[in-house]
């Protein structure tokens, strides 16, 4: 990093762009009110008023500018409008179109202008479609909102003598991008304009595949050097981290700024570049958590690229994130994906797998809680005298329920318009559609989470109770009932000497399997939505590892009690892919074996197998290139996703007790890395405890 | 069929040789080197560890078949990155019998044997030869240093040393550095005197001494007694092996 950058950075951390920051949103509902305006409009003239009330603002040394200074997003509606306008129906999250992932490739090639002509042409040809109409009218207004306010920086950055940023405003985003930095000019400003409007998890998609040919011209031509490069693209990435405060999360930090790299070309070639190497390393120099970095990668991926990622993990902050493509893309084809796009998948906000531009998705709309649907089936059967298959199978009724009722409630699901991100969208300006109408997918995702004390739980009662006989049912529903109080031995037994998932122990993984493939066929009977698309069934987790153990408010999923694994009411269950908390294992080996053993051609969602490695495994070059080969073998096994993360122990014990000491800590929470002084409580101790693969 | 205990099983051993490798700690050592920070790898007879995080018991009896499979289970994996199985411990030559038996059964995989060289001959060449590459811990070059730190003489051991150069076996020299104890140049030289020539060393690597070394013995239901002082600073003299015309680094 260079003096500018240094400086660029610092000024970022300290804040100093946040005080430009104004005090009060803006209110545009007397407007939308006295003119009627229908929902797209009114959620276009938000845009175009969120647009036009940023202040400008060009930092000393910035080259790549836009810094927001509106601090919310106002309402389109009076609360008794909307009351009205969402009546009956349900809305995901906090409302606003989320988690998809534009085509940045679009605005790159054609250019905002580009776009509106797109936009001109349908209007001509649909101007007896009334809907149509409203759409392209409102898309159309909102490019020329980001076009005025593109052009207010262009004359400001005049004013400045900063002539260099005058004329790629002047340019960009308006037309095609015709070099690397006005192609990261022109996406910063557009991109930032999505949050803007209130929509979130605003991901950054394939980047060194749409901004490669844009670099790889400038360095044939001479106009950039490498150097020059990484200075840019750090900027860009510092850019990145400015407003992250702003946008809405569970915890701060899960803003779902995600860039993807690696992968295949459509025609399954690899897609790795100059510019995939470029991107880990200056990630690595930087040390931000903005954005976070997830990397396709297969088991022929070079053991080179692998060992520069490793050097990013080894930094801390929880990426990157891998994603096997030999599993991925046969999983998403036969689930309805065209192979060319399964090829061209981006990993969204935490895990799921989405493609740029094609997909309307709703992927993470709950969970099925795994611990409530074994839990029941115990109990009831234990008490009913019932073999340990009919467990398995009021087991395999009780995750059908939850997936039959997660679906059903999706029926209701209301999508706001959102004009401004259509227009990154295949085919929404093509066809007078908004994106909410739906667009070339729009499957739903759903996890099942506590997969590995679910497992453990049926695999403890199948071994001591069915097996061994030396657990009597009414004794282990007896300590049940109490939360083992006074069944220290049994609770022990079933905790220490239980079979367990991430041992490569069959008879655990084999409850896992069984699990899963319960959960995927409910999915593939339940048939078409009311969305017209499918159920994809992930292994993600998110925070229901603590809530559905501790409850939440608005959680529709029961909170579980004390489990045949042994474990007490309250404690959390596993996160995502990983080992029951406090189980030992022999390694992350074997982890990845268990895992390897989940049929992901059914399970095509996501949702990592989670690791931690003491960070003292990376202490050399030898060691991180075993880091590298690791990663390679996760691949190799045939696993869908990989979170690895460094950590140290006693590092976050500190933390914890000294926050001061440690505001820069950054850690891997779900699906997204956060700094641990920022967390609650519960979370920071769940890290502490969960799984550490201590090597000495 | 023989059966041996084992306190520990921890794949990707990063720092136990070369390539991806899993490491059994052989409970049971005929030292007890004041600095042991494997405590519970001492005694061969099965302990209960108690420490922050539960209770649980350190050794297991396996049969050799038992544990070969268990490991045979990564063979490809292990086979495929370059590593292999290393026998540790406590003190794998304490029950080399077992591990012998254990390596037979192993499914072609590169085996590394960290060991402290105290055995009989016969108990070291029946290793030796089922060994690619050997870990071999020089401490004292003093002989009654060497007993009164470790509890036992070091002849066998440097006897073990001219058997293991004689052998063609590559082997690594391993010098646990303990402040003002085994880190004095004094010290060093010898060492480095006594191994200058040997042939099939390969370099000679220093530990730095960890001051976790004694956080395991309450744990195990023993006592830490260091009778030196762990917090001086350690002499760290490259320089002595670099003469002698050795390769070393700081592991």
């Amino acid at each position: 990093m260079n003096e500018r950058l240094i400086l660029l950075k610092r000024r970022m951390k300290a804040g100093e762009h946040r005080t430009m920051r104004q005090a009060q949103p803006i209110d545009l509902l007397p407007e939308c009110e006295s003119e009627g305006l229908s929902w797209p409009r009114r959620v276009a003239r938000l845009v175009r008023r969120q647009c036009e009330a940023e202040h400008v603002f060009i930092g000393p040394e910035e080259k790549i500018v836009f810094t927001r200074t509106v601090p919310g997003v106002p309402p389109v509606y009076s609360p008794e409008d909307w009351s009205n306008l969402t009546a009956g129906r349900i809305l995901h999250e906090l409302g606003p179109v989320s988690n998809i992932c534009a085509d940045w490739e679009l605005l790159l090639s054609q250019g905002l202008l580009g776009r509106r002509k797109v936009a001109e042409t349908t209007r001509a040809r649909t101007a007896e479609d009334s809907c149509a109409v409203d759409f392209l009218e409102s898309a159309i207004e909102t490019i020329d909102a980001v076009l005025g306010l593109a052009t207010r920086y262009a004359k400001q950055a005049g004013l400045l003598g900063k002539q260099d940023i005058a004329s790629i405003l002047e340019s960009v985003p308006a037309q095609p991008a015709h070099n690397f930095r006005e192609a990261l000019q022109s996406l910063r400003l557009c991109q930032a304009v999505v949050w803007l409007g209130g929509n979130y998890h605003v991901g950054l998609g394939r980047f060194d595949q749409y901004m490669w040919p844009f670099l790889r011209s400038d360095l044939e031509a001479g106009l950039l050097t490498i150097p020059d490069a990484e200075e840019l693209l750090a900027e860009f990435f510092i850019t990145l981290n400015k407003d992250s405060d702003l946008y809405p999360g569970v915890q701060q930090g899960d803003n779902g700024q995600t860039l993807t790299l690696g992968g295949v070309k459509p025609d399954g070639s690899s897609a790795v570049n100059d510019l995939t190497r470029m991107v880990l390393r200056v990630s690595a120099d930087l040390e931000l958590i903005d954005p976070k970095i997830n990397l396709r990668i297969s088991s022929q991926t070079d053991l080179e690229l692998l060992c520069l990622a490793s050097e990013l993990t080894r930094k801390g902050l929880g990426f990157p994130q891998y994603s096997n493509d030999d599993v991925v893309i046969p999983g998403l084809v036969p689930h309805g994906y065209d192979l060319e796009d399964a090829r061209d998948y981006v990993v969204a906000a935490c895990w799921e797998f989405i493609i740029p531009g094609r997909g309307m998705e709703v992927i993470n709309f709950g969970v099925v809680s795994f611990p409530a649907t074994v839990d029941q089936a115990i109990r009831v059967g234990l008490a009913g005298g019932m073999e340990f298959d009919e467990i398995l199978s009021r087991t395999a009724e009780n995750i059908r329920t939850q997936v039959y009722d997660l679906a059903d409630a999706y029926s209701r699901l209301l999508l706001p318009p959102a004009p401004y991100y259509s227009i990154f969208m295949r085919g929404c300006l093509e066809q007078g559609c908004d994106l909410s109408q739906g667009l070339k997918y729009n499957n739903l995702g759903i996890h099942g989470a506590g997969s590995a004390n679910a497992a453990d739980a049926l695999a403890a009662v199948k071994q001591f109770i069915f097996d061994e006989h030396s657990l009597f049912p009414d004794e282990l529903l007896a300590a049940l009932q109490v939360n083992f109080n006074n069944c220290e031995p049994m609770r022990q037994k079933l905790a220490e000497e239980g079979p367990k998932v991430g041992c490569n122990d069959d008879r655990a993984d084999a409850m896992l399997s069984t699990l899963f493939d319960a959960f995927a066929s409910s999915c593939e009977d339940y048939g078409r939505t009311s969305r017209e698309g499918i159920v994809r069934p992930g292994t993600g987790s998110a925070m229901y590892y603590i809530w559905l153990a501790r409850g939440h408010e608005g959680m529709r999923e029961p909170v579980v009690g004390s489990t045949a694994d042994g474990r007490v009411r309250g404690e959390p269950f596993s996160a995502n892919l990983a080992p029951s908390p406090g189980v030992r294992v022999r390694g992350p080996i074997s982890t990845l074996q268990s895992f390897s053993k989940i049929d992901y051609r059914r399970i095509c969602n996501g949702g990592p197998i989670t690791m931690e490695l003491s960070d003292s495994v990376f202490r050399d070059p030898e060691s991180i290139r075993k880091v590298a080969k690791l990663v390679r073998i996760f691949a190799q096994l045939g696993c869908q996703q990989l979170q690895l993360n460094s950590l140290n122990v006693e590092t976050l014990m500190d933390a914890k007790a000294h926050p001061e000491k440690h505001k820069n800590l950054v850690v891997r929470v779900w699906g997204w890395s956060g700094y641990f002084c920022e967390l609650a409580p519960e979370y920071q101790d769940h890290i502490i405890t969960r799984s550490l693969y201590q090597v000495e | 069929m023989t059966s041996g205990i084992v306190f520990d099983i921890k794949e990707f051993a990063v720092h136990d040789g070369p390539g991806v490798r899993t490491t059994v700690f052989l409970k049971g050592c005929p030292l007890a080197c004041m600095w042991c920070h494997n405590p519970e790898g001492q005694s061969i007879q099965p302990q209960v560890i108690r420490s922050l995080s539960g209770e649980r018991v350190a050794g297991r009896e396996y049969s050799a078949k038992e544990l070969a499979s268990l490991l045979n289970e990564q063979a490809t994996i292990l086979r495929t990155n370059d590593g292999g199985i290393t026998f540790s411990g406590g003190e794998p030559l304490f029950q080399a019998e077992f591990v012998g038996e254990v390596i037979d059964y192993l499914d072609d995989l590169h085996v590394l044997l960290d060991t402290c060289g105290y055995a009989s001959q016969q108990d070291f060449l029946l290793l030796l030869a089922r060994s690619n590459l050997i870990f071999f811990d020089l401490k004292l070059f003093n002989t009654e240093a060497h007993r009164y730190y470790t509890g036992c003489d070091n002849d066998l051991i440097l006897n073990n040393l001219q058997l293991l150069s004689e052998s063609g076996t590559p082997f690594i020299i391993r010098v646990p550095l303990v402040p003002g104890v085994t880190d004095t140049d004094e010290n060093l030289a010898g060492i480095a005197k006594t191994v200058a020539k040997l042939p099939g060393l390969i370099e000679v690597d220093l530990l730095p001494y960890n001051r976790a070394a004694g956080s395991k013995y309450k744990f195990a239901g023993m006592k830490f007694m260091p009778e030196y002082d762990e917090g001086r600073p350690l002499n760290i003299n490259m320089e002595i092996f670099e003469q002698a015309g050795l390769k070393v680094k700081l592991a």
